[in-house]
């Protein structure tokens, strides 16, 4: 069928009164959560997770698409107003964004960067609805060991590529994945790792790690911080929200850059947006200087506009990389993927035929999000640095309340609520160590798919592992992954001896 | 960039840069060897389970407990991993700054944070708040065991009170009302209107 055709369907499945409320809620959520310095828009949607098990799974993703845009959208707000970005993705855009709020150009700041994470996400969403279908397609020849692959692929990108200490994030992944091996064995039934208790028969819930790791760990950490942390001054911005000609002129060929940078970073399994994001300061910052007039340093347009379509552009490809392959490449999307195996469905090659009407209403709905998101954020980013006037002692109350609510109304138990107060401890001091925690959902959510596709490849062949690299796909996995893993090595090898030679000079 | 570049492990306060320290010497080898520790003990929980597990007879190579052995494996070499890079910072720091270390190793538990504040590192250290983690903690705790009983209004606004104290709040009052009144809200729109059943607890009577 016709890719348009489809998606026309989705917009009609979208644009009902009530659908069109979910994406409206999800974009003031999202856009809120990514404006208050430090709630990510994966706290945000970990917190949503238990509380929408009683909508209809269209509603759901409606709205955690909202939110997972939305966040992008608000993140860079605070960064260019007070020098504090929500989260890592915003960080790129500090940099010149804040010097330009400080040149009294802090409206037009906000203009760039919300006009920016709406091109990188539009366009994002336009490939998505072209290749995801045939990604789709092409991954449905895969089999148990292209499975595993991919797997494999996920956690060593997100444990040691992104991460700056190996063994950090080797520890949290294998953590994650030794949580979501306890529970009853899907392949042959045993119980493992229950001690006995009916509490573990069906594992730790996916959703009270998330929650504990994402929120509750956060909330720990501030607490233990809050008293040494500095209020910083906000910046008023005056002036035209818009942007003139010649601006327009100037930032137009970074949002381009910035969104090309960031496209293939979606499908690639790195963690996220932080590094297109870095990526595409980097580039213009290079261009930059061989211009007569270096503009970087002195709040610099395009410094601003191109990781800001970086950020957006990657969330948006990550998306369709979610639903045609299954494939999470950051802690947002392993709780969407959660999300979806909550309702019973499994993203990847089988979920384009299986759900057809619910995976073209959310690809319409990335779109409407995203006129949404660029109404909500262009005139009124003001408005929204409002929300800082919440009292942080009464913001954190009550996400930890809340985090209380949503465990205890999906499970009942007080059981689950000592979990989640145990894990949350875990993620806390993980937080204080160091030790990244992207790896750790990774680990969980693709730890039962890598074993299971491990133990049916091994199975299949009679306990011969070799099968595992006999087709050419896994072997091109796994060639791109030692590639990856070599470049990696070489940029860091790189970097210790820079850092060595300045400790030196 | 002056950004650490491993954004999922920083968190929430980005733009303050802070960086949790302990003193040198004894407590930060203790600081170190506290991961290790917990994944140790996890990883014995595994293998202990792999040993004790009741597997069917029906299932064949690679079994139940193949994966877990590898997690459990690999939990043991990183311990180590951790442990090692820990004693091996530990030297450095020691070594690097003799004087500071000697001084504040004995001045551990003691005085607060800032030791080395006037330090040329990039982050500002601070310590842990004990004060406040154990507010937070602990009244999450008394929240999971009261809940049943007070009622889902009272457990959470209590809850709430708490941990804005935690965070150094101090319109005790005020705290309260608030908390009061978000519980409340919580409850009309998710049990009443979601129907996601909350517990009434003694204030169920009425």
């Amino acid at each position: 069928m016709d890719v348009l055709q489809l998606l026309g369907e989705g917009f009609a499945g979208a644009l009902t009164p009530a659908n069109l409320l979910w994406v409206l809620v999800g974009c003031l959520l999202g856009t809120a959560v990514g404006v208050l310095p430090g709630l990510g828009s994966s706290m945000a949607v970990a917190l949503l997770l238990p509380i929408t098990f009683s909508l209809d799974p269209t509603a759901a993703f409606i709205m955690f698409a909202g939110v997972y845009f939305g966040g992008l959208f608000g993140d860079s707000t605070m960064g260019i107003l007070m020098n504090t970005p929500g989260q890592a993705s915003a960080i790129a855009s500090t940099f010149e964004g804040h010097k330009m709020a400080l040149n009294g150009r802090a409206a037009q700041a906000l203009a760039t960067a919300a006009i920016g994470a709406f091109i990188g996400g539009f366009v994002a969403s336009i490939v998505v609805v072209f290749v995801a279908p045939a990604l789709a397609d092409f991954s449905s020849r895969f089999g148990p060991a292209e499975f595993f692959a991919l797997a494999v692929f996920a956690f060593a990108a997100t444990s040691s590529v992104v991460t700056d200490n190996v063994v950090k994030g080797l520890t949290a992944l294998f953590i994650g994945l030794g949580i979501a091996v306890i529970g009853i064995d899907g392949v042959s039934g045993a119980p493992r790792f229950t001690m006995d208790s009916p509490n573990l028969f069906d594992g730790v819930s996916l959703v009270t790690v998330t929650v504990a790791i994402l929120a509750l760990g956060e909330v720990i950490y501030v607490a233990c911080l809050e008293r040494h942390t500095s209020n910083k001054a906000l910046i008023k911005p005056t002036g035209r929200p818009w942007l003139s000609r010649r601006e327009l002129k100037e930032a137009a060929p970074a949002w381009a850059r910035g969104t090309a940078i960031g496209l293939p970073f979606g499908v690639v399994p790195a963690g996220g947006s932080e590094i297109p994001t870095f990526l595409a300061y980097g580039v213009e910052k290079r261009l930059d200087a061989r211009r007569k007039d270096p503009q970087f340093g002195k709040g610099a347009i395009r410094g601003l506009a191109a990781p800001e379509a970086a950020g957006n552009s990657t969330t948006g490809m990550a998306m369709g990389a979610l639903l045609a392959l299954g494939l999470p490449i950051s802690a947002t999307a392993a709780i969407m993927l959660a999300a979806f195996r909550q309702y019973g469905l499994q993203p990847g090659p089988l979920l384009f035929d299986r759900a057809p009407d619910l995976v073209w209403s959310l690809l319409a709905s990335f779109f409407i999000a995203m006129v949404v998101l660029l109404i909500l954020n262009l005139p009124f980013a003001m408005l929204w640095a409002k929300l800082l006037l919440i009292p942080r002692p009464y913001l954190y109350a009550g996400i930890t309340v809340f985090c209380g609510l949503g465990i205890y109304a999906t499970s009942g138990s007080t059981f689950d609520l000592l979990m989640l107060l145990g894990i949350g401890l875990l993620g806390f001091l993980m937080r204080a160590l160091d030790f990244p925690l992207a790896p750790l959902i990774i680990g969980m959510v693709l730890g039962p798919l890598a074993e299971t596709s491990l133990r049916d490849a091994a199975m299949s062949s009679n306990g011969d592992f070799s099968v595992l690299v006999q087709s050419p796909i896994t072997i091109v996995l796994y060639a791109l992954l030692a590639l990856v893993l070599i470049f990696s090595v070489r940029g860091r090898i790189v970097a210790r001896k820079r850092e060595k030679q300045l400790t030196n000079a | 960039m002056t950004f650490p570049p491993n954004p999922t492990a920083t968190s929430a306060v980005v733009g303050d840069r802070l960086r949790l320290v302990s003193g040198p010497g004894i407590a930060a080898l203790l600081k170190g060897l506290t991961m290790p520790a917990i994944i140790t003990a996890f990883a014995t929980y595994l293998v202990v389970g792999i040993f004790t597990m009741k597997v069917p007879a029906n299932a064949v190579f690679p079994g139940p407990q193949f994966f877990p052995a590898i997690i459990a494996g690999g939990l043991y070499i990183f311990a180590v991993a951790l442990v090692v890079s820990a004693l091996r910072e530990m030297r450095e720091t020691s070594a690097a700054r003799p004087d500071i270390a000697a001084v504040t190793a004995d001045a551990i538990g003691g005085d607060e944070l800032d030791a080395e504040s006037d330090d040329a590192a990039p982050a500002r250290p601070v310590r842990v708040d004990v004060r406040s983690l154990l507010w937070v903690v602990l009244s999450f705790l008394g929240f999971a065991f009261l809940l049943d009983i007070l009622g889902w209004i009272i457990a959470a606004g209590l809850l709430f009170w708490c941990v804005a104290r935690a965070f150094g709040s101090t319109k005790h009052l005020g705290g309260l009302i608030v908390g009061l009144t978000v519980s409340s809200i919580a409850y009309i729109g998710f049990d009443m209107v979601l129907g996601m059943p909350l517990p009434s607890g003694i204030l169920g009577g009425f």
